[in-house]
């Protein structure tokens, strides 16, 4: 059951309508309900109305006849009683959904960490061994078939975590720490967006969530333990020093070099992500050089500032970046 | 103007009315309703930003000191005495009597409002050091804002009433102005209890 | 109370009516204006004050309607555009709705009732006067690039010191705590006027529905606001003199402020729509010829909204990850609330059904606000679901919903109250031709702008972005609502263009153009200053229907001084006679001290010390009795 108006494109998956795990199929089911019985409410309460209205549209003849009152009463009442039956109805449908949603993800669930920040996403995939923790910002790899917990917690300001083919939202809140789980059913790219008004750049701060075989999530996360590529191309090491010398370093890092702040993205992986700023643009070279050379004109109000390199740097930069998969 | 028959003839109505039946009461009533919801909000704040620290005080907080509030409380209960009988005073049209009670509940109520300074002081807390002394100072000053304001209408009144020009209309003014003194006076003893006892067991 | 039926029949008691209006009349002049304490004069400048603000706020509908209705569109930065939605949303709610119901309210009730004006005229113009400023204080500081621009909920801690330095914060918690001070001695003033001042003879049972409304909303108000009232001045605090209330880090809580918002946040929703039930409820009655089937019904549920809503703020947090069952808690309280809404609708239908209905352009505005209501009632039980909530909060799914709640279940009401009591507030008819269109633009636009938002919210669209981006396909969609924008517009310039002609030429409206039941309508359109000659005396629910020729009256208030007649609570039996202010400056100057106190505030806490003693000096100066009078010449209403 559909609005009239669906149809329209969506690039990825990123919709209620769209469900891709049981607990979003839960709430379309729910919304199909509801839909439906409010279609025909609506139907009867505007048809009835109508012909009250139409009955006797302005006739001047007086005729209260106060046995009609008796069958209005009747009418009213029930109306009020089916009112109140459907209701009800809904109350135990939404009650028996939120249960299905909330019940124990169970042992074999993945844990990972998402940190909400103005304006971007910071993701971890924490292990027993720190050395193996992954971080890595506003793409999250799940593999398909396996339950995900996501911890949900904000450095800054309250955020909200919602893919909405893949789950209902809930709130990043400073001070709150919150979680939710979900379980994808079929490989894909989701859309999720921030949900919660966060300041100048909530309407940028997208990620993607890539549902993939359990095999293929393992390599992924494999090859994102593993530290930054050593440069060998003379270009590329001349953009690691230009990294390194410049403002970069002192907001993201990039593991195996000193950089090591955590203010802004991990770039570690940043060529293996499809997006940069926060789900904002393909991760190609022009846009990787027009983000580095004026963010602002792309998020205004984004913190990171804008760069003056050399064409040259600028040049030795992006083909350092490129050899961060 | 639809013409209209004369029914009944209202001016043998009584023009000065105690209690429910005058419309200031009823006013005061519904500032007290505001008054009390601010206050009740400060409770319910304090006992929500509770849930945040594992001792209440926090640590390297020292618990309120009792004397000076305790006296504040005691005063504030004994206070309802002389309000009272001014009150009953102007149901009697006895004049004599309201302005006694109203000299009494003026002083009463600078001494209080001198204590109230006093009783930030026993708090042992500043406002902007934790949650627990914001929330802490605001209830004081929520009340505190009701004391001043209480303080300045029972003096005027006060005033109001050892003038010539006093009428019967100030004396059921005056017994408004005590039913507000009673919501003050009253609402302060589970406030004390809030800000200045439960750090003691909670 | 001597009931004296020997006395009549009645004369036309031109003598007293002339004493009358000496006595009532508004003082000539700027100074008259500035003094008045007559409901009708201060109830229109906060009509007219409330429909500026409605226009202002209709005008950043559409910038910001201009913006969406394309993706990636740079008409607006986010800045700008963060400071339009939160000064639409403020204005519309705290400048618009809630004071424009409750305007009408200061206006038409003592009127209903049979009184003279209200219990508390100068707390009246005092309520009025710090309205205005504190809506002039925030546009005057969106002019100034001081807009609030977190949201009219204002979430901590992106509220907070840390995350919105500056004064625009600042600025929302102030003119916040004005325009809640003017709701709440608006609702002091309703309560008292409508227990104490009712005509005698119209016991509870025998008000108008409309009054019933009006009643239940005060309440609402009185037990609501203080809480906005009281978080904004925590906010402040946080922001002045860094309290922790919200800082985490120093055991304050952001949830607090939710808490503590949304209890007041969601019977507001409720306060704005409960006196346009009783609008529609007046209009029902006097376009059917019909009394309001289920009186009791409808009174008991009205009372019942006006209970329910306090107890569902937590819908509005169900993602913030509050325990599953507390949340199923508010779920079976919020879909509650839509069984006496229900009522209410059955019962109009059921007295449309056994009436004759005129199709007059009030009573359009009815049909159109059914419509409406019902399918913004839909959608607000689906959204009382936990699960489906947690889906489209926050989205443009519930931009929808609220929209088709508020102005399809609020502003149609309010616009058919419009053109309902314009005659008796103006003494002209508005053009009903030009109100067809009008109903027809705004109907057709409404629609248009919000129906397609249920699609964009379903399809992911969150609220409060300034832009989407290209290939989300939320373009056509958007586009289409923003033609939606355009019709309103159209729809409201023609209201306008009404307002403005019918104020010139429209046809003479007489006392009772409509033949309806309610005592505003036996006095003369505009009522003179001291309202009614007599006191008229009720006998029924429909006072004029059931008297077709003389009203009965009381007689015995003296003419010579602002004498008003109280009744008692429930019966309404004459009980005393209270002597009324007469026009006084001390209000305005209140409400000056007021603005002094609170705008100083948001700069240096030392703001109290020159406000506090100001505002406490003004009072004084209000309360102090003038012009005591010893030996008075009694004059009294004549009895014929």
């Amino acid at each position: 059951m559909r609005l009239a108006l669906a149809g329209s494109f969506v690039q990825q998956p990123h919709s209620v309508l769209n469900p891709a795990s049981p607990q979003a199929r839960l709430v379309d089911r729910l919304w199909d309900a509801m839909y439906v019985t409010s279609i025909v409410v609506f139907i009867l309460v505007v048809a009835a109305l109508l012909w009250a209205a139409f009955r006797h549209r302005d006739s001047l003849e007086q005729a209260d006849d106060p046995a009609q009152r008796r069958p209005l009463r009747t009418v009213v009442i029930l109306a009020t009683g089916l009112t109140a039956i459907i209701l009800f109805v809904f109350l135990i449908f939404d009650l028996s959904v939120g249960r299905a949603i909330t019940t124990n993800p169970g042992n074999d669930a993945l844990q990972i960490r998402v940190t909400g920040h103005q304006w971007w996403w910071e993701v971890q995939y924490r292990d027993s061994l720190p050395k193996d923790w992954v971080t890595t910002a506003n793409e999250i790899h799940i593999p398909v078939g396996r339950p995900v917990v996501f911890e949900l917690r904000s450095a800054d300001v309250i955020h909200s975590f919602w893919p909405p083919s893949l789950s209902p939202k809930r709130d990043q809140i400073p001070g709150n720490p919150n979680s939710l789980w979900f379980r994808a059913d079929s490989a894909g790219v989701y859309r999720g967006q921030c949900a919660e008004f966060c300041g100048y750049q909530h309407a940028k701060m997208a990620f993607l969530i890539v549902a993939e075989p359990p095999g293929e999530f393992a390599t992924w996360l494999a090859g994102q333990r593993d530290t930054a590529a050593t440069p060998t191309d003379a270009s590329a090491r001349r953009g690691k020093a230009v990294f390194l010398a410049s403002s970069c370093v002192m907001c993201h890092a990039i593991s195996g070099t000193p950089a090591g702040s955590r203010i802004g993205p991990d770039l570690t992986h940043l060529a293996s992500r499809r997006t940069i700023a926060a789900g904002t643009l393909p991760n190609t070279r022009g846009n990787l050089a027009g983000w580095i050379l004026d963010a602002q004109a792309i998020k205004p109000g984004v913190k990171m500032p804008p760069n003056r390199l050399s064409s040259a740097d600028l040049h030795a930069l992006l083909v350092y970046l490129e050899t961060l998969k | 103007m639809r013409p209209m028959r004369v029914v009944a003839d209202v001016s043998g109505l009584p023009r000065t009315v105690f209690g429910h039946r005058s419309l200031m009461w009823w006013g005061t009533l519904g500032f007290i309703v505001i008054e009390g919801s601010t206050l009740f909000i400060c409770v319910a704040s304090y006992f929500y930003l509770r849930r945040n620290f594992s001792t209440w005080p926090p640590e390297h907080v020292f618990r309120p000191a009792l004397l000076i509030p305790t006296v504040q409380a005691v005063l504030m209960l004994a206070s309802n005495i002389p309000m009272r009988w001014a009150d009953r005073a102007s149901s009697r049209m006895d004049i004599r009597g309201v302005r006694n009670g109203f000299l009494v509940c003026s002083v009463l109520a600078v001494i209080m409002t001198v204590l109230r300074w006093f009783e930030f002081k026993s708090l042992h807390v500043r406002w902007d050091s934790n949650a627990y002394g914001s929330v802490a100072w605001a209830t004081l000053t929520a009340h505190g804002t009701l004391l001043v304001l209480e303080m300045a209408e029972t003096i005027a009144f006060t005033v109001l009433l050892f003038k010539d020009t006093a009428e019967d209309r100030d004396l059921a003014g005056a017994s408004d102005n005590a039913l507000y003194w009673y919501f003050m006076t009253g609402v302060w003893i589970p406030l004390y209890v809030v800000v200045f006892l439960s750090p003691y067991f909670m | 109370m001597p009931i004296d039926v020997g006395r009549r029949p009645s004369v036309d008691h031109e003598s007293v009516r002339l004493r009358l209006e000496e006595t009532w009349h508004q003082p000539p002049g700027l100074w008259g204006w500035l003094t008045s304490v007559d409901h009708k004069s201060i109830g229109k400048r906060y009509i007219v004050t409330a429909m500026v603000f409605f226009l202002l706020g209709g005008l950043e509908a559409g910038v910001i309607r201009a913006q969406l209705a394309r993706p990636e569109n740079t008409l607006l930065g986010p800045d700008a555009y963060n400071q339009f939605f939160t000064m639409h949303g403020m204005t519309m709610m705290f400048l618009f709705a809630v004071p424009v119901v409750t305007a009408l309210g200061l206006y038409l009730v003592p009127l209903m009732i049979g009184a003279r004006n209200l219990a508390f005229p100068r707390l009246n113009a005092y309520g009025y006067w710090v309205y205005l400023a504190g809506g002039l204080f925030l546009y005057i500081s969106f002019f100034l690039n001081t807009g609030p621009d977190t949201g009219w909920f204002s979430y901590v801690p992106l509220a907070g010191p840390e995350f919105s330095p500056g004064k625009r914060v600042d600025v929302y918690a102030q003119s916040i705590t004005f325009t809640e001070i003017a709701a709440l001695v608006a609702a002091v003033e309703l309560i008292v006027t409508i227990f104490k001042n009712r005509a005698p003879g119209m016991t509870l049972n025998r008000m108008p529905l409309f009054v019933w409304a009006m009643l239940v909303q005060a309440f609402m108000v009185l037990f609501a606001m203080p809480w906005i009232a009281t978080v904004t001045q925590l906010l402040a605090m946080d922001r002045l003199v860094a309290t922790h209330f919200f800082n985490p880090a120093e055991g304050g809580d952001a949830l607090l402020w939710q808490h503590l918002f949304w209890f007041f946040g969601h019977p507001e929703v409720y306060i704005i729509l409960t006196p346009a039930l009783g609008f529609v409820s007046m209009i029902v009655t006097t376009f059917t010829r019909r009394p309001v089937y289920g009186y009791p019904a409808m009174v008991l549920s009205l009372l019942s909204i006006g209970f329910l809503s306090f107890g569902l703020w937590v819908h509005h947090m169900f993602a913030t990850g509050l325990p599953q069952l507390g949340q199923s808690f508010f779920t079976a309280a919020s879909m509650m609330i839509a069984i006496p809404s229900g009522i209410q609708i059955f019962c109009w239908i059921a007295t449309i059904w056994s009436g004759r209905p005129r199709f007059s352009v009030p009573f359009l505005f009815v049909l159109g606000f059914v419509v409406l209501f019902v399918i913004g009632g839909v959608t607000g039980v689906m959204v009382a679901s936990v699960s489906f909530d947690q889906q489209v909060h926050d989205t443009y799914f519930v931009v929808a919903h609220f929209h088709y709640v508020l102005v399809g279940g609020a502003v149609f009401p309010l616009l058919g109250a419009f053109y309902y009591w314009f005659p008796k507030v103006t003494g002209r008819m508005l053009d009903e031709r030009l109100g067809d269109w009008n109903f027809w633009l705004l109907f057709i636009g409404a629609n248009l702008t919000f129906f397609p938002m249920h699609q964009l919210g379903l399809e992911g669209m969150p609220r409060r972005v300034y832009t989407y981006l290209q290939g989300t396909g939320w373009g056509d969609l958007n586009l289409l609502a923003t033609i939606g924008a355009v019709l309103i517009v159209l729809g409201m310039v023609l209201f306008l263009v009404n307002v403005v002609m019918s104020l010139r030429r429209g046809a003479l409206a007489g006392d009772d153009p409509w033949g309806a039941d309610t005592l505003e309508w036996a006095t003369t359109s505009p009522p003179p200053p001291y309202n009614f000659a007599y006191i008229p005396v009720v006998e029924g629910r429909a006072p004029l229907w059931e008297q077709s020729g003389e009203l009965p009256a009381v007689a015995g208030l003296r003419t010579d001084v602002r004498d008003v007649l109280l009744t008692t609570m429930l019966d309404a039996e004459p009980d005393s006679v209270h002597r009324h202010p007469v026009p006084t400056i001390w209000p305005l100057l209140a409400a000056i001290a007021t603005t002094i106190l609170f705008v100083t505030l948001i700069f240096t806490p030392w703001g109290a010390v020159i406000g506090a003693p100001l505002l406490l000096l003004s009072l004084l100066g209000w309360g102090w009795p003038q012009g005591r009078e010893h030996h008075e010449e009694v004059m009294v209403e004549q009895q014929g």
